[in-house]
């Protein structure tokens, strides 16, 4: 089970709003951090991701705090990272 | 995720304008539908920054924003849109089964409405760096690019509009052609207003994409007048080079393909497949604009109720008669 779920996001993603779709389908909640409005967060953005220039980035926080990182709106990554 | 029930009237494969609009229709009229979308719903038209032609909005509307109320009309009337894949299509009998990450699912009849997505240039550098400095989504990605420099490649609608939104974020441009601009008269106009930050270099051939420390850090092309290798610094790239059809799906399964792997079909839009449907930039002949992939998307929905409604009344062997089934 996720502990946390943060989004990166950017006002024009619309593969971001799929995540958020996915996400809503499986009840579970999440916070979302859009970049247009917090540009200063985009280096911690870039570096969950390992270097990621892009949006949705999701990171999955487990109960035991280990993290999950999903760049881009993959559901064969999502999946198995909500489990 | 596992479906709740495994048979529907009609499966669509693929929830963008086109498959919105066939759906909306088919709901309405109380056909069991179920669309499957592995990318975005509203497909390419949802990523695109803005759209100006589409007809019932004089100021033009983003691209967004037109996909997410296509897909909320369709809901509206009971359209149900599963987040998954569509492997195989294989018809059996009287019916249509998919196999899809969702498990499998028989219908009455498909409609296949998957659209294209971005070609890749095939250069070296370009897999490379996908999504760390090469990218096909500006609306995704362009607002990493605050007062940096770009490359766009390519020189169609999808280059010049994509390449204009990306003004907003970058201090400079390259737009790099290999031939001649392609675009439409109306973006070529609206480039030249951004000649101050987008500079157009016509004739020439991207080859390799360049960086360090994980970084890109340069475009090389060759002028393909002079045959002079060229280089532009850069912090990323983006790709608009032209679209493939999403068809692959499809080996096998006896639809018929032109050569650039389009879909064809016949005055009722159904495939040489008997109850197999298509609507959409997927079908060969296609005039890959929003305002008739939903007016595919409609006439589609109407050629597959009458041949639902044939497929409800008469039996199996009729049903084959009718369509031309061997």
């Amino acid at each position: 089970m996720a502990k946390d779920i943060t989004i990166f996001t950017t006002n024009t993603c619309s593969y971001c709003g799929m995540v958020k779709r996915f996400l809503d389908m499986k009840g579970q909640s999440y916070q979302v951090v859009n970049l247009d409005e917090h540009p200063e967060r985009n280096q911690e953005a870039y570096e969950l991701s390992g270097g990621a220039l892009t949006v949705p980035i999701t990171v999955i926080t487990k109960e035991d705090d280990s993290k999950r990182v999903v760049v881009g709106y993959n559901l064969g990554q999502l999946a198995p990272a909500l489990a | 995720m596992e479906l709740e029930k495994k048979d529907y009237d009609l499966v669509i494969v693929g929830a963008g304008p086109a498959a919105l609009s066939a759906a909306l229709y088919t709901s309405r009229e109380d056909i069991d539908t179920l669309l499957f979308e592995k990318g975005a719903i509203g497909g390419l038209a949802a990523v695109t920054d803005w759209v100006d032609n589409y007809p019932g909005f004089a100021k033009g509307i983003a691209g967004l924003e037109l996909a997410d109320a296509m897909r909320a009309q369709a809901e509206r009337f009971g359209a149900k849109i599963e987040l998954g894949e569509v492997m195989k299509v294989a018809k059996d009998g009287n019916l249509v089964k998919l196999d899809t990450t969702s498990g499998e699912v028989s219908a009455k009849a498909v409609l296949i409405a998957t659209g294209s997505e971005y070609r890749k240039i095939g250069v070296p550098g370009e897999m490379e760096y996908y999504a760390r400095g090469v990218h096909y989504c500006a609306t995704c990605d362009g607002a990493f690019y605050r007062d940096k420099r770009l490359v766009v490649v390519g020189g169609g609608n999808s280059a010049v509009q994509e390449g204009i939104f990306l003004t907003r974020f970058a201090s400079h441009i390259d737009m790099l052609v290999r031939s001649q601009l392609k675009a439409s008269d109306v973006l070529v106009k609206e480039l030249d207003k951004h000649k101050d930050k987008i500079t157009v270099h016509l004739g020439l051939a991207t080859d390799e994409i360049v960086g360090e420390n994980n970084k890109v850090t340069k475009v090389v092309g060759t002028d393909s007048r002079t045959g002079q290798k060229v280089e532009f610094p850069t912090d990323g790239v983006f790709v608009f080079v032209g679209l493939d059809p999403n068809t692959k799906f499809l080996d096998g399964s006896g639809v018929e393909l032109d050569e650039r792997r389009l879909i064809k079909s016949d005055t009722r839009l159904m495939t040489n497949v008997p109850g197999i449907f298509v609507a959409g930039d997927v079908r060969s002949g296609a005039t890959l604009q929003i305002a008739s992939a939903t007016g595919e998307g409609a006439t589609a929905a109407l050629m597959i109720r009458e041949y639902l409604e044939n497929h409800q009344k008469t039996s199996t062997a009729t049903v084959a008669t009718l369509y031309g089934e061997a």
